[in-house]
């Protein structure tokens, strides 16, 4: 029973993660029909943002207080790299056909992934993540639970980004129009809203959410990598189609629910074909699975013909 | 060109499509004029040529050696050709060849040409001045071509383009057609050996400078427009001819190991490549795990061959090894293709790549320790032999009319017939029943469904299809390559092979062959962009769809389907079709 | 199958023959929406249907559930007196075959092209054939390049075989997709909104090729907005007004039944969408419909 409580413990903490990733697949989807697959990366410049930050600012520092600016940091990073994407790879392509975009993405993504590895310095294996008061160190006890001090960091990154993020969706002028612009666009824009900026605004938004996750990620493994989006990113593409892509509340759900079905599946599955090594296979099986029987996600999408 | 009917006058500048009438820069200075621009170039000819011809550097050690007066290196030889090439538009534009002016758009060719040679002459004079320390090691002879480059451009961007007919509706006898395919194929094979022996990666850069120069200028002329015409035309001899190019290559290599090694790896992948060209090219469903399929196949080779690391008791015949790769791989393509039914867009290339993925990971576990040992897990499948046919040993040099023939140019050999198969099986499923409909797939799916075409059928056939050819040239793969890992099998490698397919032409059988050469010979050559070749080529996809998605050599409906909205390129590709047309009748 | 067989055999008088389309209680809802509410339709060999109604009354949704593009919540569609399952392929290899009311022509293929792949489902020639071109696939292939050219020419288009459809007047769009229906050698035809867009000298064409079709053996379902042409052309009209068949009868009994006229003039009160004016409006209905 505790084995359990500590898989769903940990498959939050995971989920939390895909959760905060996904929502940038799924708001920008609702806005352009577009799946941006180069998103894994902009959360992995967010956590090199992060390290860049304190880095140069505030090496040898541990305190709490640094983490507020390590995560400023990152998501000024992670939010100019995918608003410049969106402006000089996907905006030119607006009405192309699918593959365009899509090997655009493919693109993107190594292009972001070499970049890292030949610039930052050191990237090329794996770099330290600070460790940082409080979010760091030695694991909580609760009832016989293991619980990481990060994991509870993430967990509550994504429950005060979604408290914002609906906020700024329901409450302001730009997230009422970006409601409206992903209802109707071309409405949307007789009534005056500009549609390009809206969709700016979902790339930031994403971008934003993703380069907190990359502080977590950081904090949850002490160490971050250049290929660390791409797995990371196809999972929560993933979670994105399983709470119903386009939908934000769905994407939540999605992530935690994958995150919970993967920890269950690797600690479950017995025999050869459990554990760690099967554990990205299951992963990749589980999406297939999604893809193929529940396009429409858990919660249903905005469906649009995608033949 | 033997010219007969004038159909069509064309305006300016239209030799090419995408060239629309150019209007000459030193045209908005009237009394500036061009009657001084037919006689500049040929001074500029003059001195560049007449300058390859002195020595560009004073030490001998710099892009080959440089240094002997009346001696010229390959690096000048490619500024004389240029030159000529240069010559021979001018006296077009004016002067004995003036008939080839009435169908060529020489203006624009020596635009180009000059541009080339002072972008060429100016990397070629830094190099010197950088690898031999400073500007003064540059001699005369160098100054000198500079300067025959330069005013060459300012010719040509005096010149202004004479009324011209559209090459489209130049009527050549067959011999002369011929003859332009057999030079064309000739200047190929003696390119590519030429360019596979340059030593220095200077060198190579100013070699693909000269390409690049010579190609442009050809565009914008509208040769190519004649070429692609006569292409068509005359089919079988192109196709005899590129294979008599491939297959006279290695002959051309004196024996040397070096160059025949990157020229197996060059063709392993331009097949692989073609094959997936019939899914994403020809069928247009977007597969990002194909390098599984090439992967089963290098498996399958790989546990059944005699290696002491093999894990499968039985050791058929390798042409049955073949037929098991090539099956074992299309039921994998089948299982990878069975969601077709149900996923199609953006999904099914995600379902594809996760396939890839998983291929990938069951490999490097099947240990023993977690499932069945049947791979070695990370390790693989080392040492595996090489292939022995009927006594031919394909470990061993061979000596063929006095030429020397080692390890990879028998590998060689075998690797072109495969490419033949699979060139074979592309070009004949593209023009019959099932090609037409796939095109009718990707032109509208739901449209082709209620014509009656069996959708879920034939997007099946291009995935099993498109695996059998990848597994065939796997189990080759696995003896060439001595052995076989799950780490060659990433993700990357796949978007690498649509990189050659992006950037080469989808659904074009020469568009890959460029694309694939390109994709790899350069890593190979230019050691210096090692490193960076995957950012390179991550920016090279991001370019190619922003500005030329239909790739280098474009198939034209696919040019079409990129461009819905361009009503002028429709209407060119229609001229082109009709005359196409009328010359099969 | 081959040339031999038809394109349009002799021309054979207008006799009603025995039903070839029976369509039972055909429903389709979507949501909470009934665009097609328990439609009964029959159509006799050698017989040209109308089918009229506003603009959102379900035609074309009615189209969709016979071809098998949409599956009907309700109701079973036989074809010669079988049961056809509701699977685009399958209904065109029982023989039905449609044109779209938005022109649904494979842009980037030639006019030639476009009928050939018309030919798919009646030509078999697989993989292997198709690579190693036995005298089977080149006989094949020529039959079914000439039977795609007669078909052009029979539809008044034999000099454009080799142009790109895109590039084509809009008229000659509609004409090539007929074509293109033709090739698959239906008993029946289905024409959504076949003059939309007609200036009237090419409406009159229009209405002579479906007679010649007509008069080659097939039978012919036609929607249409503009009256005059539908009255002229055919043997019976159904008048479809929100989802349900509200009158059907020869031409002469429908235009005079005061019902029609107030469908299309008085509105259907609680129906805003209804198109007041009946005749020649232009593909202006809603976009994504089939
Ligand atoms: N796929 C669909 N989903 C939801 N509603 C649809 C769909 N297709 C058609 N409808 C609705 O069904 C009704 C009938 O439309 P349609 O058959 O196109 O009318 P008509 O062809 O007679 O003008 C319309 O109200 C339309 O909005
Ligand atoms: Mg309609």
């Amino acid at each position: 029973m505790t084995e359990f409580l500590q898989q769903i413990v940990n498959g939050l903490t995971l989920g939390s993660l895909y959760a905060l990733i996904a929502v940038g697949y799924t708001v920008v989807y609702g806005i352009v029909q577009l799946i941006n697959f180069a998103h894994g990366e902009v959360f992995m410049i967010g956590a090199f943002g992060a390290l860049a930050t304190w880095t140069v600012l505030f090496k040898g520092q541990h305190g709490l207080w640094v983490l507020p600016i390590m995560v400023l940091g990152a998501v000024i990073v992670s939010v100019l790299t995918a608003v410049v994407m969106e402006r000089i790879a996907y905006r030119p392509l607006r009405g192309a056909p699918r593959l365009a975009p899509l090997i655009t993405a493919i693109g993107i993504s190594i292009f972001l992934q070499e970049a890292v590895r030949l610039f930052y310095p050191g990237a090329k294996s794996k770099l330290t993540f600070p460790e940082i008061e409080v979010v760091s160190g030695t694991a909580l006890q609760v009832g016989g639970l293991t619980i990481q001090r990060a994991a509870v960091f993430t967990v509550g990154a994504l429950a005060v980004s979604a408290v914002l993020l609906w906020f700024f969706v329901n409450r302001t002028r730009l997230g009422q129009g970006m409601q409206a612009v992903s209802q109707d666009p071309d409405t949307a824009q007789l009534m005056g809203i500009n549609v390009n900026r809206i969709i700016v605004i979902a790339f930031a938004l994403g971008a934003a959410l993703a380069a907190v996750g990359g502080v977590a990620q950081g904090l949850l493994n002490s160490n971050i990598d250049f290929r660390m989006g791409f797995l990371a990113g196809l999972k929560a593409f993933t979670a994105a189609v399983l709470g119903g892509i386009g939908n934000i509340q769905g994407a939540i759900v999605g992530g935690l629910t994958l995150g919970i079905a993967e920890s269950m599946a690797t600690q479950f599955i017995p025999g050869q074909f459990g554990g760690s090594a099967w554990k990205d296979v299951w992963a990749f099986v589980l999406l297939i699975l999604v893809l193929v029987f529940r396009p429409q996600g858990l919660l249903g999408a905005r469906v649009v013909d995608r033949a | 060109m033997s010219t007969s009917t004038p159909d069509l006058t064309h305006g300016a500048g239209h030799g090419d499509h995408d060239d629309h009438v150019t209007v000459p820069l030193l045209e908005r200075f009237p009394g500036r004029g061009s009657a001084a621009a037919w006689p500049l170039g040929l001074v500029g000819v003059l001195l560049l040529v007449g300058g390859t011809f002195l020595s560009w550097s004073y030490t001998g050690d710099v892009l080959g050696d440089l240094s002997i007066n009346f001696y010229p290196g390959g690096v000048q030889i490619c500024m004389i050709v240029l030159g000529l090439v240069a010559l021979a538009f001018l006296l077009a534009h004016r002067g004995p060849l003036s008939r080839l002016g009435d169908w060529l758009d020489s203006a624009a060719a020596v635009r180009n040409l000059g541009l080339g040679a002072v972008a060429y002459m100016a990397v070629a004079i830094g190099v010197i001045a950088y690898e031999s320390g400073g500007l003064i090691n540059v001699n005369p002879g160098g100054w000198v071509s500079l300067v025959g480059a330069l005013l060459l451009a300012a010719s040509g961007l005096m010149l202004v383009s004479r009324q011209h007919k559209d090459p489209l509706f130049a009527k050549t006898t067959s011999w002369l057609e011929i003859c332009a395919i057999i030079v064309l194929m000739a200047l190929v094979l003696f390119g590519a050996a030429y360019a596979l022996g340059i030593g220095d990666g200077a060198s190579f850069v100013l070699f693909l400078m000269f390409v690049a120069a010579a190609a442009t200028a050809l565009a914008k002329s509208g040769v190519f427009t004649w070429i692609g015409l006569i292409a068509q035309k005359n089919r079988p001899v192109l196709m005899l001819g590129a294979f008599a190019v491939a297959f006279l290559f290695p002959f051309t290599q004196g024996g040397s190991d070096e160059n025949m090694s990157i020229a197996t790896q060059v063709l392993i992948f331009a097949a692989t490549a073609l094959g997936l060209n019939i899914v994403v090219g020809l069928a247009g469903l977007l597969d990002l795990g194909y390098i599984a399929f090439l992967g089963a196949g290098a498996y399958v080779g790989a546990v059944l061959s005699n290696s002491a690391f093999a894990t499968i008791g039985w050791k058929p015949p390798f042409l049955v090894v073949v037929l098991v790769g090539a099956i074992f791989s299309s039921i994998l393509g089948l299982i990878i293709g069975s969601p077709t039914l149900r996923v199609s867009g953006d999904y099914l290339a995600i379902v594809t790549l996760a396939f890839g993925e998983i291929f990938r990971f069951t490999m490097g576990n099947l240990d023993g320790n977690n499932g069945p040992d049947l791979t070695n897990g990370p390790n693989g499948v080392p040492a595996i032999p090489d292939l022995n046919f009927f006594g031919f040993d394909f470990g061993q040099p061979h000596n063929v009319a006095g030429i020397t023939l080692g390890r990879f140019a028998n590998y060689y050999f075998l690797l072109l017939v495969i490419a033949a198969i699979i060139i074979f099986v592309f070009v004949r499923l593209n023009n019959s029943r099932i090609g037409r409909g796939w095109v009718a797939i990707r032109e509208d799916e739901k449209a082709a469904e209620a014509m009656g075409v069996n959708v879920f059928g034939l997007k099946l056939f291009a995935f099993a299809g498109g695996a059998f050819l990848a597994g065939m040239a796997g189990t080759v793969k696995a003896h060439h390559d001595v052995s076989v890992t799950p780490d060659q099998y990433i993700f990357l490698e796949s978007a690498f092979l649509l990189a050659a397919i992006v950037l080469g032409g989808m659904g074009t059988v020469a568009g890959v062959l460029v694309g694939a050469t390109i994709l790899k010979l350069l890593p190979e050559k230019l050691r210096f962009i090692a490193d960076y070749r995957l950012l390179i080529f991550g920016l090279v996809l991001v370019l190619m769809m922003r500005f030329r998605p239909e790739g280098i050599i474009a198939n034209q409906r696919r040019k079409l389907e990129f461009h819905e909205d361009d009503e002028d390129l429709a209407e060119r590709i229609e001229e082109v079709h009709l005359e196409e047309a009328e010359a099969k009748a | 199958m081959t040339v031999t067989d038809t394109p349009p055999p002799p021309a054979t008088p207008s006799t009603v023959g025995a039903p070839i389309l029976e369509a039972r209680g055909v429903t389709m809802r979507f949501g909470g929406l009934t665009a097609v509410k328990d439609v009964d339709m029959t159509v006799n060999e050698g017989e040209i249907v109308g089918l009229i109604g506003p603009n959102g009354a379900g035609k074309t949704t009615f189209f969709n559930c016979l071809t098998g593009l949409y599956k009907p919540t309700e109701g079973v569609v036989t074809l010669s007196g079988q049961v056809i399952p509701p699977k685009p392929r399958a209904v065109v290899v029982a023989g039905m075959a449609r044109t779209f009311q938005n022109i649904r022509l494979f842009a980037n293929m030639t006019a030639l092209e476009n009928v050939m792949v018309g030919r798919y489902c009646r030509t078999s020639s697989m993989a292997l054939t198709s690579i190693l071109r036995g005298p089977k696939f080149r006989r094949e292939e020529a039959a079914t390049r000439a039977r795609a050219q007669e078909l052009l020419e029979f539809v008044g288009l034999g000099d454009s075989a080799e142009n790109l459809a895109r590039n084509m007047p809009y008229g000659d769009q509609r004409r090539l997709e007929i074509a293109r229906a033709l090739a698959t050698d239906p008993k029946l035809i289905l024409l959504d909104e076949p003059t939309a867009g007609m200036n009237p000298q090419e409406t009159k064409q229009a209405s002579d090729l479906i007679f010649r079709i007509r008069d080659s053996g097939l039978a012919v379902v036609v929607i249409e907005h503009d009256m005059r042409f539908i009255f002229n052309l055919c043997d019976r009209v159904l008048c479809l007004v929100r989802g349900e068949v509200l009158v059907q009868g020869s031409p002469g009994e429908v235009q005079s039944d005061p019902r029609v006229i107030e469908a299309y003039i008085g509105g259907g009160d609680d129906d805003e969408d209804d198109d007041p004016t009946p005749s020649l409006d232009a593909g202006t209905t809603q976009e994504e419909q089939q």
